[in-house]
């Protein structure tokens, strides 16, 4: 039949084309392997990362998202910084060396001599004043990070910060790739301004996301918010050269990251959870915990919910929770919060000191606070997830432990978009919530204490515990060390005596990598120091 | 002369110049109806996305930010949120007419560029698909037209059935997981490898750019990357073509004239090619132009497993973000999508079937 002849030839012609089609192997993708389950070192000194965009802007006094904050820590330098994965103490970048006022109010940075920018032209202090009070004054994401500072140049070489009220996070601050230093003169040209009216007059964000003017090790070679970010190595750069001249970072579904490294198609997983990275095999495996907090919020304020501002029920709470189940939920590397500073920063409560799980007692606190068995609504975010971990899973444990306290919570995911207004405005009864560090400094923290900003949020008012305020005062203005480390752990073991917080676990972050990557380390602040990869 | 005409009472043809008239009166009505209903859509949009509960400052700005009443400030007063909502409605439709739809607050650059870069991806990749579904789809539906109820015509329902009910992120995981991870057959996300650039720059969809410039390693390169995404997508729009071309043949096959035709002793090829499948290509088109319509605009999951930087990538982040902007400048594209989709079909209709064109 004639017909069928030529249905016949046209499914030879089909499968023909199929198969010349998948014929070949990915041979374009250059700098890696291809075989199945294994990884192998780049042909060429090409690095391809993978992670889930959250990037709006590379501009560093715009930027403060993860995937920005990785980008700019390469792109441009800072005052001070971190190396590897310690985010305990600063370390000089462009400044050699500091001096801190006794009264933590003035910070004296020397500059290092004979650095360029990657267009070849010097850095000096008035290139640092104006990228600080550009951050400052532009009246973005970051510019809090500048909050009561003020910037001066007395000198070439010197740069002197100046803060209204004792700030002794200010070297942590200083750190954040968002006080990236930028070459003035070539910003001021694209329509920067560092000015008091600088969040209506600077318009270098569109130059700024073509071109980088800094003096890192990177710069930048194109630049996408959804597809994929370019670096290319800094012939300028004055310290250490990358070892990779070219970085490629993409933008990829978490799954298709495990396959693509796997496959050799890329060198680093970013965004990995626990689950996806167990039992993988012909890679190397960075896994510790994050300083992502997940925490519990049991609102404070009557005029919410006269059950949830009882002290009692709020201790009901803190015993009732099972932090074991939690952390083992949350996988290998995830650990019980000990507090609400995460284990890795200064002033942290060591391991085995946080809240325990006691459900007797829980159910003694919940009788004594007199409020019966009472029904309540637990609000999170539903659609996101941190660390893999998702907010909704979390809840649902919550919520089976707290029904054997007695307590019948109502699992009220939300859109984050809509969870937020209420969280922000303080009207949630109870709230599961987590907090990332917008520095690596225990003053970060003081956001929790009574009136302030994550305490508000809890209705946790100015004068609800004034020794506790009064403690933390005294931190925020203490300059030693030691001292400082004494006084936040005292906030901490106050507040998990009685607040209305409970932190609940730091989730675990992995870094997948090709085995042949030297020096992969998870950092808390950019995730991972591209620059630093042998 | 064509069994139509047989059965169909002539109809007189008007003067070319009077058709030319008629056809502009229609082009122009359909112009008009789909300016009106884009302006609709902005309302629609714009109304929805605020009754939303959420508040873009909110979902913009970071933890700290938005405890600064500055910044909050800042932040309203760009995107022009400080002002009364009727006022924000006008201006954007007066920023409209100069073609200018706002800043995305999510990529801080104007949402035409960001539509001017995501569309092509979009469009190339639908395109592939729908070519590839239409192909297999209509040929699968005309073998079980032709072989009805018998062995071909149960495994092609069997096939396209399956088509329609599998989970499109499902077949997207599984096509991923065997045709890249462990064949090796195909490339896995993205538009190109990742060390190439894209070709210059002509209308953003890579293999047309890359062949009209001569860069054959990157046309390849597009071409093997939009055949999984493109396969995925084409799956279910395979399934759904089938099934329309097949149950609109039948139907057509069991007409008279179809009978007389094969009685004249005009071969089967003739009979089945031009007029079984000619008079179900009316209905196979509405489908066809439907499902290119929601290739479109409707690929978010195939888009995000992939890492293909498409509209419904930028949709999405658009509407977690609260990208009013945006939201407004991707709901603009698909009304327009649908409009211009609907006018080809219509056309289409008078090319297929003169008696449609004449009246």
């Amino acid at each position: 039949m004639r017909l069928n002849q030529w249905l016949a030839a046209g499914c030879v012609v089909a499968v023909t084309i199929g198969l010349s089609a998948c014929s070949s192997t990915s041979s374009g993708s250059s700098s890696s392997g291809t075989s199945a389950g294994t990884t192998s070192a780049p042909a060429v000194s090409n690095l391809v990362v993978e992670t889930s965009f959250v990037l709006k802007t590379v501009d560093p006094a715009r930027m403060f998202e993860p995937t920005g904050l990785m980008i700019d820590h390469v792109l441009y330098d800072t005052l001070l910084t971190y190396k590897g994965s310690n985010v305990s103490t600063p370390v000089p970048d462009l400044a050699t060396s500091y001096t801190a006022s006794a009264d933590a109010k003035t910070y004296t940075f020397t500059l290092r001599q004979g650095v360029k920018f990657a267009n070849g032209d010097p850095v000096t202090a008035s290139d640092v004043v104006f990228s600080l009070m550009r951050t400052k004054n532009i009246n973005g994401n970051p510019s809090f990070l500048m909050a009561g500072i003020t910037a001066t140049a007395p000198s070439a070489n010197t740069v002197v910060l100046t803060s209204s009220t004792p700030n002794t996070a200010i070297p942590a601050i200083l750190t954040n790739p968002a006080l990236g230093i930028v070459d003035q003169s070539k910003v001021v040209a694209a329509g920067g301004s560092d000015a008091a009216n600088a969040a209506t007059a600077d318009k270098a964000e569109a130059s700024l996301n073509t071109t980088s003017e800094g003096s890192g090790p990177y710069t930048l070679t194109s630049f996408s918010t959804t597809t994929q970010v370019v670096l290319t190595a800094n012939p300028n750069y004055w310290g250490p050269k990358p070892k990779y001249g070219k970085i490629i970072i993409r933008n990829v579904e978490a799954s298709i990251q495990k396959l693509d490294v796997l496959r050799g198609e890329s060198q680093i997983a970013v965004d990995l959870s626990p689950t996806q990275a167990q039992g993988m095999s012909g890679v190397q495996i960075v896994n510790g915990a994050s300083p992502n907090l997940f925490f519990l919020l049991t609102n404070d304020n009557p005029k919410v919910s006269k059950v949830t501002s009882n002290p009692k029920f709020q201790e009901a709470v803190r015993d009732g929770i099972n932090y074991a189940s939690l952390v083992q939920l949350a996988g290998t590397g995830a650990v019980q919060a000990t507090g609400i500073i995460p284990t890795m920063f200064l002033g942290s409560l060591p391991t085995g000191s946080g809240a325990t799980y006691n459900l007797t007692q829980a159910k003694a606190d919940l009788a004594a606070s007199g409020v019966g068995h009472p029904t309540l609504n637990l609000v999170y975010p539903s659609d996101i997830q941190v660390n893999g971990i998702s907010f909704g899973t979390l809840a649902a444990r919550v919520q089976q432990d707290l029904q054997q306290v007695g307590i019948n919570v109502q699992l009220q995911g939300q859109s984050i978009q809509v969870a937020l207004n209420s969280y922000r405005g303080g009207q949630e009864a109870m709230g599961l919530w987590y907090w990332g560090p917008d520095f690596p400094d225990p003053a970060d923290y003081l956001n929790f204490l009574p009136g302030a900003l994550v305490g508000l949020r809890a209705g946790w008012v100015k004068g609800a515990d004034p020794s506790l305020e009064a403690l933390g005062n005294t931190a925020s203005g203490t300059t030693q060390n030691s001292t400082r480390e004494t006084l936040y752990q005292q906030i901490l073991r106050s507040m998990n005596t009685s607040s209305p917080f409970m932190p609940l676990i730091q989730p675990a972050q992995i870094l997948v990598g090709a085995t042949s990557l030297k020096n992969l380390q998870s950092n808390a602040l950019w995730l991972v120091d591209l620059s630093e990869l042998g | 002369m064509s069994s139509a005409s047989v059965t169909e009472p002539a109809v007189p043809r008007p003067r070319t110049g009077a058709r030319h008239r008629d056809l502009r009166r229609f082009l122009l009505q359909r112009l008009g109806t789909g300016v009106v209903l884009l302006i609709g859509i902005t309302l629609v949009a714009f109304v929805v996305t605020h009754l939303v509960p959420g508040d873009p400052a909110a979902a913009n700005l970071g933890q700290r930010a938005i405890g600064d009443p500055a910044a909050v400030a800042a932040f309203r007063h760009q995107y022009g949120l400080d002002r009364p909502l009727p006022v924000q409605y006008v201006v954007y439709l007066k920023n409209l007419l100069h073609g200018n739809l706002g800043i995305s607050e999510q990529s801080h650059r104007p949402v035409l560029t960001d539509l001017a870069e995501y569309i092509p991806a979009s469009i190339e990749l639908a395109l592939f698909a729908i070519v590839l579904s239409t192909v297999v789809g209509v040929g699968l539906g005309v073998i079980a037209a032709v072989f009805s109820n018998r062995w071909p015509d149960n495994v092609i329902r069997v096939v396209s059935l399956a088509g329609v009910s599998m989970p499109i992120f499902w077949v997207a995981l599984v096509a991923f997981y065997l045709l890249f991870f462990k064949l090796g057959w195909l490339p896995g996300g993205g538009r190109l490898d990742p060390t190439q650039n894209p070709p210059t720059h002509l209308t953003g969809l890579f293999t047309v750019d890359a062949a009209v410039h001569g860069q054959w390693a990157l046309f390849w390169s597009a071409l093997r990357h939009l055949v999984l995404p493109g396969l995925v997508l084409a799956i279910y729009t395979v399934g759904v073509l089938t099934r329309f071309t097949r149950a609109s043949m039948l139907e057509i096959m069991g007409n008279d004239y179809v009978r007389a035709a094969r009685l004249k002793g005009l071969p089967e090829r003739v009979v089945i090619l031009r007029h079984v499948l000619r008079p179900a290509l009316v209905s196979i088109i509405t489908v066809a132009g439907v499902a290119f319509g929601n290739l479109l605009s409707g690929t978010v999951l195939v888009e995000n497993i992939f890492s293909w930087p498409g509209i419904g990538q930028y949709a999405y982040h658009s509407a977690i973000n609260l990208d009013l902007p945006a939201i407004m400048g991707v709901s603009l594209f698909v009304a327009l999508v649908y409009i211009v989709v609907n006018l080809v079909v219509d056309l289409l209709y008078g090319v297929i079937d003169p008696r449609i064109r004449l009246s």
